[in-house]
């Protein structure tokens, strides 16, 4: 197993592609992408690759590259992919040449807005908005790092291997389906929104309820025994995913 | 069909929340119920088949303190003699001859054996019987079921347990029930290095259908352990004394060297018990294994009032035809509302789930109908009836199953 490439796939899979989300949840980060029109490719050698397409006010992320990206970022190892999130490495520009100064002076500020509602200060949590921004992304970035944690760490992968077939469903009572996980036997795959039938639920009874119990504030016994969540259906997916999710914070720590 | 409400019980959660992880830990937590809402969390009293809930609720009881209480809550005989034993000595500086007595019941009654020993919980003694596997063998490994649960020590946990190192699973080869070609594989890759296969007397994991032994299962498994001097574990903890008495190996027709014993050996009083052939006796000797109160001879005096009153009843043999009148009803009722509930397992302590959805969420909620309603199901585990259980109470059982179902089915 190496943990540098499962590192660089769940920074850029599960975290950065939170920006995709971000706009919706921050003004501040809608305003900053009202007028942009293009697409910023990350290629990893030995590693993932994603793109973040901006248009319209809105942000899309897809898994790859396309032929002919805006601007393409290259990184010469997960390393180095990882050394850009720790802020100790510069990406090699490949594509892109005139949009330097749109990196360092727009993107870079984009990304810490993210950073904003994913490491919080306690005044961002002190409002409903940031709390919930907060939650949602973290709730994401756990949705979104299971399947790479399944396929890279050799116990997320022991624990995915016994998880039975079917999918999962996160629910926050005051919004409905947040993003759900499907298990196939070989592999897991994630998505935002709803499942027609799951074969489980986890339910949150609202935001700060998940706040709590994602930040491990409240354990899930705790919670569950006071109705703020509810395991509902084939309960080992539920567990096996809390076991697989868990192991993110030794890589993102 | 009235419903119960649980409002001193949720009081009483929100105040052991302050002061103990989880408010309520470990198998009793009911957290994965699914319905939560539906189950009580603390008990007031219990007699015979039924308990009564804090808030004055009284259940039909299923899960029998999961599988402490085979002859009932509250039975006069074995709580005398706990009582009698508690006042003359129960924990002392030295031995009671309690100790002695109990032992050689065991030995009489269980086949191949020549010696016991007592500790409080079934974990005590498969950990216990593992170290006493290696011991003997001078080997690390040991063989074990998929799925198959032995207590919380680390060794016995799944991987990504909170706490648990890989060194701690390393010596420990999971492989699957009935599938004696796996266990042939194992001993072939790792012989000379397997110090014990540990296994229950059939495959009856939470959340999961029960599976009884294959045809030729054990004996086969029995041969192929002899031939490799591994050292051969029942886990009998959930099982014993409700299916043989004396022990579950002798309704499958097999000899494992060591047994461990749990649950129902008092009725309800803290005592665990390992018994094994005399081939191990001198290294059982030789293994350091206590705890503070493993001499409490209360306990012990309740395990004798059981077991006798066990052979008094015909225990198992009641309990089986209790057990399959209980199952035939609910099946029966089931059905006459379009469902399909699978019974799997020992009749006695069998797994109930409804199949009509993979999910579960349709048995998690029939089973949250049947509790608020008086009959205590838990979803996920195997359920258990006592010689308690009466004709009334099954009679009431299968109402409740009937009321419950007709609710579910306004629902879909």
């Amino acid at each position: 197993m190496n943990n540098e490439l499962l590192k660089a796939r769940l920074n850029l899979c599960a975290v950065l592609r939170n920006l995709e989300d971000l706009p919706e949840l921050d003004a501040d980060a809608a305003d900053m992408i009202r007028t942009w029109r293009l697409a910023v490719c990350f290629s990893v050698h030995g590693g993932p690759a994603a793109t973040l397409e901006f248009s319209e006010g809105r942000c899309r992320y897809y898994a790859a590259c396309p032929p002919h990206p805006d601007v393409k970022l290259f990184f010469l190892s997960p390393s180095h992919l990882n050394g850009m999130f720790a802020g100790d490495a510069n990406p090699v520009p490949l594509k892109g040449l005139s949009k330097l100064r749109f990196l360092k002076h727009e993107f870079i500020p984009l990304t810490r807005r993210l950073e904003y509602f994913l490491r919080p200060a306690p005044e961002t949590l002190a409002e409903s908005a940031g709390l919930r921004a907060h939650a949602l992304l973290t709730l994401l970035t756990g949705v979104f790092s299971v399947p790479h944690l399944a396929a890279l760490d050799s116990i997320a992968a022991e624990i995915a291997a016994a998880t039975p077939c079917g999918s999962l469903q996160f629910v926050v009572d005051s919004e409905g389906p947040i993003a759900h996980l499907m298990y196939d036997g070989d592999r897991v795959e994630a998505q935002k929104g709803p499942l027609d039938r799951p074969s489980a639920l986890m339910w949150f009874a609202d935001w700060p309820s998940a706040y709590r119990v994602l930040s491990g504030r409240l354990d899930a016994f705790t919670a569950a025994g006071k109705g703020l969540l509810r395991l509902d259906g084939t309960i080992p997916l539920i567990d096996n995913t809390c076991r697989i999710m868990d192991r993110a914070a030794g890589y993102l720590a | 069909m009235q419903t119960f409400e649980y409002l001193q019980s949720r009081a009483l959660f929100d105040r052991a929340c302050e002061v103990i992880p989880g408010g309520i830990y470990g198998h009793f937590s009911p957290a994965p119920f699914g319905q939560t809402a539906a189950f009580p969390f603390f008990a007031a009293r219990a007699e015979g088949a039924r308990f009564q809930d804090v808030d004055g609720n009284e259940f039909i009881d299923y899960m029998c303190a999961y599988g402490l209480t085979i002859l009932g809550y509250a039975y006069r005989a074995v709580d005398d003699a706990f009582k009698k034993q508690l006042a003359s000595a129960d924990a002392a500086s030295i031995a009671s001859p309690k100790m002695i007595e109990l032992a050689e019941l065991l030995v009489e009654r269980v086949a191949g054996a020549g010696w016991a020993f007592f500790a409080k919980n079934g974990a005590d003694v498969t950990a216990y019987a593992v170290t006493i596997a290696r011991a003997a063998t001078g080997r690390r490994k040991i063989v074990a079921i998929r799925g198959g649960y032995h207590g919380t020590h680390p060794w016995m946990q799944g991987p990504g347990h909170h706490g648990v190192t890989d060194d701690e699973l390393r010596h420990c080869i999971r492989i699957p029930w009935n599938d004696f070609a796996a266990l042939e594989r194992v001993v072939d890759e790792h012989g000379s290095d397997i110090a014990g296969f540990i296994a229950s007397p059939y495959h009856h994991p939470t959340f999961q259908d029960s599976v009884l032994p294959a045809e030729g299962y054990w004996r086969n498994v029995e041969t192929l352990l002899r031939k490799h001097g591994i050292v051969f574990i029942l886990d009998d903890v959930r099982c014993g004394f409700r299916l043989h008495r004396g022990g579950s190996n002798e309704r499958y027709g097999f000899h494992p060297d060591l047994i461990c014993f749990c649950k129902a050996l008092a009725n309800g009083y803290p005592i665990a018990a390992l018994v094994g052939t005399d081939a191990l006796r001198t290294m059982t000797a030789s293994v350091f294994h206590t705890g503070s109160y493993w001499f409490s001879a209360a306990p012990m005096a309740a395990a004798i009032a059981t077991l006798q009153e066990l052979d008094r009843l015909d225990a198992p043999h009641r309990l089986e035809a209790i057990g399959r009148k209980l199952n035939d009803g609910l099946i029966r009722i089931a059905k006459s509302h379009g469902f399909n509930l699978r019974v799997t397992g020992e009749p006695c302590m069998a797994y109930y789930r409804i199949t009509d959805d993979d999910s579960q969420m349709l048995h998690q909620r029939w089973c949250a109908e049947c509790t608020r309603r008086g009959a205590y199901f838990t979803p996920h585990h195997n359920w258990f009836v006592s010689a308690a259980h009466s004709d009334a109470e099954l009679q009431r059982t299968w109402d409740i199953a009937d009321d419950a179902f007709r609710a579910l089915k306004k629902t879909l």
